[in-house]
């Protein structure tokens, strides 16, 4: 191999640009065509195939499950709720994140380090015990109703529902998002603050028409980051949706794994990829409006 | 190459004409004292420097005055104002970061716009005075560059048509030529300067670089450890200075020690130096301006009563260009004396006897106790 020639020649330099590209490329471009690319056409094939009874996949190729997709209004609301249910989350975690990340931004030293792991810790726990963590605050049993309930309202429900999906995932996303928002934040120096606070801007003003701009490169990453991850968790929608809240994940693991309709599974994952297409375009499109 | 000096503005302690004035300020960080009791009165359209070494509580002061940083005791005013607990947005003064700190997401335009919209301004007259504050700083070709298109020192004179467009009564200045290079340090030097003097602006001015402070400003405060060493114009500072730590920090000065005996002279290594400092009896620091000694090996030198001679040996040579050092050692010590070139020199092999002889009143002499 020529490779191999590269480093055998003693009399040759170093290994031209293109060629020391193309070898720290290699190992990443053949796990994620076995990983990823080979498995997504696949599917995409696949959801042209017919679906059989008992499981099975038909060889002949048809368009069926895309028809029924777009005739089917179940699936219609199922997109339109998921886009939306996944864009109120990813605005609830921003909010929430938003000032954290701000402080952390602003935070040195000890202080930094030890907010930045607290920050952090919640991923090195499951999603799947942090899930069961909030069931075991929010249901009927749990201290919120009981306080809210003893203090003489009538409390609402608060598990098992779409109220109990969003507090969960936006909960689980926070860490992403603060992550993302402070891998964001580079441009903000606090010098360029302080010239806008002497050039009499308020902090309010400042903010508006200082911080918030700057920031928001970190905002359109941390917002693409959590819209992509919670249209595509099945777990705490499964787990706090109680069987009511009906969302595209969830619904593609139905029909894998207990209707076993592949085809049709197959299909709904492809319009997931469609959208994560849609999301990245509108990435990229605020960065080039931003700059 | 010296300004003009507006020796007129010159403003002393409890000056009823003072503008800007900081009475006991002082700033502490836990058990740090950045800041120890500041007194200053600066005139209106008076350029002050802040000068001294990094940590020396210049910055520090700036910011009070600015606002940003809050103070731990003592009061800031400007004319009738008090200004000390009043948020930054409220006290009307223009900043110049050291690291110019231009919004990067705006235009040089908007950029020196936003003052003025912070104001509620018109728009018109936006436009009208942003277009003059940009023709003031020779960038009126620039206006819709971002400031990472700008050069170093294009960017420093956006921050300072930004600062002085919305007409501050302060305009402050955190070592504002510190990032830019030797030749570009130069010209701005003089074109702050200038444009300082045309807006008849007060201004106070923060350095490390003596040069800087000696050429540009009225007055000079020298800071030490978050205390003032000496306030006072330029050639003050220069020639008379207060204590050892100004005549070493501001310029360059050589250093001998010797015992002083009570009547004005001090002894070293068995001269005897006189000077026009009183000095008590006991440990004393004598220090000289390299450029002001004159260096002779011929033997010849004429004895005068208002010149001090010391003798040691040429240690050696060293050719700077414009000038000649010789390093000249006197007993232990070793010190450098400073000449002119001339076209043809002969000059003297290291090992030669030399005599130093300069002025008394160019003696700076201190006590131990200083």
């Amino acid at each position: 191999m020529s490779v191999a020639a590269t480093f055998a020649s003693p009399s040759s330099k170093a290994p031209s640009t293109a060629s020391l590209a193309v070898m720290l490329l290699l190992p990443i471009a053949l796990v994620n065509a076995v990983g990823f690319i080979i498995p997504v056409l696949n599917l995409a094939r696949m959801s042209f195939n017919e679906a059989l009874p008992g499981g099975g996949i038909g060889e002949a190729l048809t368009l069926a499950n895309w028809q029924s997709l777009v005739s089917d209004g179940f699936y219609l609301g199922l997109v339109v709720n998921s886009i939306g249910v996944s864009l109120l989350i990813t605005l609830i975690t921003l909010v929430l994140s938003y000032p954290i990340a701000l402080y952390l931004h602003r935070s040195s030293g000890r202080w930094r380090t030890f907010l930045t792991v607290l920050v952090i810790s919640p991923l090195l726990t499951s999603a799947v015990v942090r899930t069961y963590g909030w069931i075991a605050i929010l249901s009927d049993q749990g201290p919120v109703v009981q306080t809210i309930a003893a203090l003489g309202f009538t409390p609402p429900r608060l598990m098992f529902n779409l109220t109990g999906v969003i507090v969960g995932l936006s909960e689980i996303l926070m860490p992403y998002m603060i992550l993302a928002l402070l891998a964001g934040f580079g441009r903000l120096d606090p010098r360029v603050e302080e010239a806008a606070r002497t050039l009499g801007a308020t902090p309010f003003r400042t903010f508006a028409r200082v911080i918030l701009p700057l920031t928001l490169p970190g905002i359109a990453l941390g917002c693409l980051l959590c819209f992509v991850l919670s249209i595509s968790s099945f777990i705490t929608p499964k787990l706090m949706g109680g069987g009511r809240v009906f969302l595209l994940a969830t619904e593609i693991y139905d029909q894998a794994i207990v209707t076993l309709n592949w085809p049709l599974a197959a299909t709904l994952s492809m319009l997931v990829l469609i959208i994560f297409g849609a999301a990245l375009g509108a990435y990229s499109r605020v960065l080039r409006a931003i700059d | 190459m010296m300004h003009q000096k507006n020796f007129a503005a010159e403003a002393s302690q409890g000056d009823p004409d003072a503008y800007l004035r900081l009475e006991g300020v002082s700033k502490t960080y836990g058990d740090f004292e950045a800041v120890r009791s500041l007194d200053l009165a600066i005139g209106k359209g008076e350029l002050v420097a802040l000068l001294g070494p990094s940590g020396c509580g210049k910055t520090t002061t700036l910011r009070m005055i600015a606002g940003l940083v809050p103070t731990s005791g003592g009061r800031i005013t400007v004319g009738e104002t008090d200004l000390t607990a009043v948020p930054p947005h409220g006290r009307d003064m223009g900043l110049v970061f050291q690291s110019y700190a231009l919004f990067p997401h705006m235009t040089v335009a908007r950029n020196v716009a936003f003052g003025l919209e912070m104001r509620s301004i018109p728009r018109g007259e936006i436009d009208r005075r942003v277009k003059e504050a940009l023709a003031m700083v020779q960038l009126d070709k620039l206006a819709e560059r971002r400031p990472r298109e700008l050069s170093g020192g294009q960017q420093q004179r956006v921050a300072l048509a930004r600062a002085l467009v919305v007409k501050p009564s302060i305009l402050l200045l955190d070592e504002p030529l510190s990032n830019l290079d030797a030749k570009l340090r130069d010209e701005m030097r003089t074109q702050i300067r200038d444009i300082q003097q045309q807006v008849g602006i007060t201004t106070v001015f923060v350095t490390h670089d003596q040069v800087e402070a000696l050429s540009m400003c009225d007055r000079i405060v020298v800071m030490r450890n978050g205390r003032v060493e000496q306030i006072g114009t330029p050639v003050d500072v220069y020639e008379r200075p207060a204590t050892p730590f100004v005549a070493s920090f501001v310029g360059r000065t050589i250093r001998l020690s010797g015992t002083a005996n009570g009547d004005g002279a001090i002894d070293i290594g068995g001269d005897v130096i006189r000077s026009a400092a009183g000095l008590a009896p006991g440990p004393a620091e004598i220090m000289v301006r390299p450029h002001r000694i004159e260096v002779d090996w011929t033997g010849q030198a004429k004895t005068k009563d208002d010149v001090n001679r010391l003798s040691g040996v040429l240690c050696r040579i060293t050719f700077v260009g414009d000038v000649i050092q010789y390093h000249v050692g006197i007993g232990d010590a070793e010190v450098i004396a400073e000449a002119s070139t001339t076209g043809n020199q002969q000059l003297p092999a290291a090992g030669t006897p030399v005599t130093l002889s300069w002025r008394v009143e160019d003696t700076m002499a201190f006590g131990s106790g200083q």
